[in-house]
């Protein structure tokens, strides 16, 4: 007796049906398995868009494989096309996607702790291959997804496809939304400089003033982790980003997508008769299936997005250079939240932050999530629907504005020769100055007014626009200003620049001035790299 | 239709009795969510973050000729995160002061975060005003809040003026008809100021456009 028997069944076949017969019958039975029901003719029947034979083979792969098993067979003819949907759906799961996937890359390079996160962020940007591209892909396709997100809820809501059956849908919709934009806000802390910092600082107040009080305080604590952010609070974030707000996302999602494929895809407002609902109906002549057209189209979709996704990385578009390191005792000038929460910045100027901050968002999210319980007029007709349709145009409106609000030229600018340096030595970015070439800025004191005797291209720019600048610090309170731009040998391949405003206060006839210096190295590298 | 008349919505309780079975999986079911609320409880409780109070700072002492001179600009402690001001003649007579709020002559050690939503505010000699760059707050140097979302006066630590023997010669009082705390005076022989940033007095609530309760 053996002690163990191998058997390898392909064997016997060779034996019984020679070599070239039973390879190729394996071959057959792999890609079926592969596959979950498609032979190789099958493959090559999909990948030729030949007509599909009767019963259709393609129809198997959605019923026996996981892959597709959620994906419907076969779309309405009328949700095909551009319109209605503009593939905003699936252009959000595409991005979702594709940021799990560069997260995962930039996570190789990542340690969420104030003493290394910086450093590491510098190291990515300057020393690892791809680094920087990784890092401008993942931010890119971060804003594009809040966009296409933000646009695939609007058309949801002009085409009113959120009635009746799909309430539940739009409202798994709306989560998703707010776990997109709670993605993308909780990854801006994670570079931890001053940008991160201070808009995370800011978000993690508002949590403060949920009253009670004491309510708002222990929340506040457990979001940074103590009462100001370190390391705990970096470290909570980190996991918020990469663990738990993915894993909601992605429940969120499944809930979601299940429930767009079991009503159907809502057929334009113009598609049915008012009150009906016949998405799940689809006349033969109407079908457009998955298999080849619909499959192939996305395969062709990814390959297209993906190539101009890393096109625009690498050529046009480059993640917002990192600010200086966070530091906790020097809140920046001209500090904003990223531009889809400015609105949100823009409604804590006007008031009161537990009105302005909590009550009105709170309430706009939960308007949002029970739109469909609601509105329940039958008709997803436009011309029945002039009032919704009027007052989301206006909810845009009112968002625009209120964006326009929260940027730093509403309420918050301060004295005209603070502003006037800050234009040349922005607290939040590079700015010109730093960007400026080094061997350009030659040693010297330069008159801001006598711009066009300076030595070089570079300081005549810089000095314009300095002097251009300075105008808006002359007022009936201010004579006499001028702008003069020092630039000193420091050590060995460092420069001090410094600026400075000078004025005579009309009221009492005396001076009042204001400076500001800059230490630039050699290979300080302020753009980084662009 | 059996039962004459009794029309009973699909899914509505069908009137049969509590089984033996059904009662025994409520129970079940309620020791599970007691589980899980105790669960939830000590996740919070786990996830409650460990630190004493006033961690960052302590207590300051600063000697008398380190503190700044009546109405000159705010001078910064960053270790303590306070700016100690000076409130002399010139503050005292600010028209831009709300009326509100009693202002007196003296020392204060003004807490420098931004009672609106957290951020470090500036000092602008220009405007000579506080101002916070992330909401537009503004502040006198008293620490009234004249402009912006902000809806109290700034907070500011507790004071007390010392005498060459660590005797306490006066400190920072709550004010009649306020919460604030008071600035403080130097009397003679005072040898130093201590400041103690773990005793955080919050500022008065203040909220009309151009300060005011």
């Amino acid at each position: 007796m053996a002690i163990f028997r191998l058997h390898i069944p392909v064997l016997d076949e060779v034996k019984r049906k020679g070599l070239r017969t039973a390879l190729n019958d394996k071959w057959v039975d792999v890609v079926t398995r592969v596959t979950a029901g498609l032979n190789p003719a099958d493959v090559r029947g999909v990948l030729r868009d030949d007509p599909p034979g009767r019963p259709n083979p393609r129809l198997t792969p959605h019923a026996e494989g996981f892959w597709l098993h959620m994906k419907p067979t076969y779309y309405h003819r009328m949700v095909d096309g551009f319109y209605p949907t503009f593939r905003l759906g699936w252009l959000s799961t595409f991005f979702g996607v594709f940021e799990i996937v560069t997260g995962i890359y930039l996570m190789i390079y990542y340690t969420p702790s104030p003493v290394v996160a910086y450093e590491n962020m510098l190291n990515l940007l300057s020393n690892v291959p791809f680094g920087q591209l990784m890092r401008d892909l993942h931010r890119l396709a971060a804003e594009l997804m809040v966009i296409v997100v933000v646009l695939h809820m609007l058309r949801t809501f002009v085409t009113g496809s959120y009635k009746k059956p799909r309430q539940f849908t739009w409202a798994t919709g709306v989560i998703l939304l707010f776990v997109t934009l709670v993605l993308s806000f909780s990854g801006y802390l994670l570079p931890w400089d001053q940008l991160s910092l201070w808009a995370v600082t800011i978000g993690a107040s508002m949590v403060e003033a949920i009253p009670p009080e004491i309510v708002g305080r222990n929340v506040n604590l457990l979001v940074r982790g103590a009462p100001e952010f370190g390391a705990n609070g970096l470290l909570r974030f980190y996991l918020l980003h990469v663990v738990g707000l993915p894993l909601a996302g992605i429940v969120a999602f499944g809930v979601h997508y299940y429930k767009v494929i079991h009503h159907g895809h809502s057929l334009p407002p113009e598609g049915e008769k008012v009150g009906e609902d016949t998405a799940k109906r689809v006349p033969m002549d109407s079908r457009v299936y998955f298999m080849p057209e619909i499959l192939t189209r996305e395969l062709w979709y990814v390959a297209g997005l993906l190539a101009v996704l890393f096109a625009a990385a690498a050529y046009l578009y480059n993640a917002p250079a990192l600010e200086p390191h966070a530091n906790p005792l020097i809140t920046p000038l001209h500090t904003t939240a990223p531009w889809y929460f400015l609105w949100l910045q823009g409604m804590l100027k006007i008031g009161d932050k537990v009105i302005w901050g909590l009550v009105i968002p709170g309430v706009l999210t939960g308007l949002l999530l029970l739109l469909p319980y609601f509105e329940v007029g039958p008709s997803r007709r436009y011309g029945d629907r002039r009032i919704g349709l009027s007052l989301a145009a206006l909810f845009v409106a009112a968002m625009a504005l209120l964006s326009y609000m929260g940027t730093p030229h509403y309420a918050v600018s301060t004295s005209p020769d603070q502003e006037a340096v800050a234009e040349l030595l922005p607290q939040t970015h590079p700015g010109p100055l730093r960007s400026a070439p080094w061997d350009d800025l030659a040693y010297g004191s330069y008159e801001a007014a006598a711009w066009s005797a300076a030595p070089n291209a570079t300081l005549q720019d810089l000095l314009h626009r300095y002097d251009e600048v300075l105008t808006d610090v002359q007022s009936a309170g201010r004579a006499d200003v001028a702008g003069r731009m020092v630039i000193e040998d420091w050590q060995t391949d460092l420069k001090k620049v410094t600026l400075r405003v000078t004025w005579t206060n009309t009221a009492d006839g005396t001076a009042g001035e204001f400076s500001q210096s800059v230490y630039l190295h050699r290979d300080g590298n302020y753009g980084q790299g662009a | 239709m059996t039962d004459a008349g009794v029309q009973t919505a699909p899914g509505a309780d069908a009137g049969v009795p509590l089984s033996r079975r059904e009662f025994l999986n409520y129970l079940w079911g309620a020791s599970m969510a007691v589980f899980l609320a105790g669960g939830g409880g000590v996740t919070l409780w786990f996830a409650l973050p460990r630190f004493r109070e006033g961690e960052f700072g302590g207590v300051f002492t600063l000697p008398i000729a380190e503190l700044p001179a009546p109405d000159s600009q705010p001078t910064d402690f960053p270790d303590g995160r306070f700016w100690l001001v000076n409130i002399g003649d010139a503050g005292l007579q600010d028209p831009r002061q709300p009326k509100d709020y009693s202002l007196q002559p003296g020392l204060k050690a003004i807490y420098k975060v931004c009672v609106h939503l957290g951020c470090v505010y500036k000092w602008v000699p220009t405007n000579d005003r506080f101002e916070c760059p992330c909401h537009g707050s503004k502040y006198l140097k008293s620490g009234a809040r004249i402009d912006g979302p902000a809806r109290r006066n700034l907070d500011v630590f507790f004071i007390e003026v010392l005498d060459a023997n660590g005797n306490v010669l006066s400190r920072s009082e709550p004010t009649m008809g306020s919460q604030e705390a008071a600035a403080v005076t130097i009397p003679a022989g005072a040898a130093a100021l201590r400041i103690d940033t773990g005793r955080r007095v919050v500022g008065a609530v203040n909220s009309k456009p151009g300060g005011g309760i």
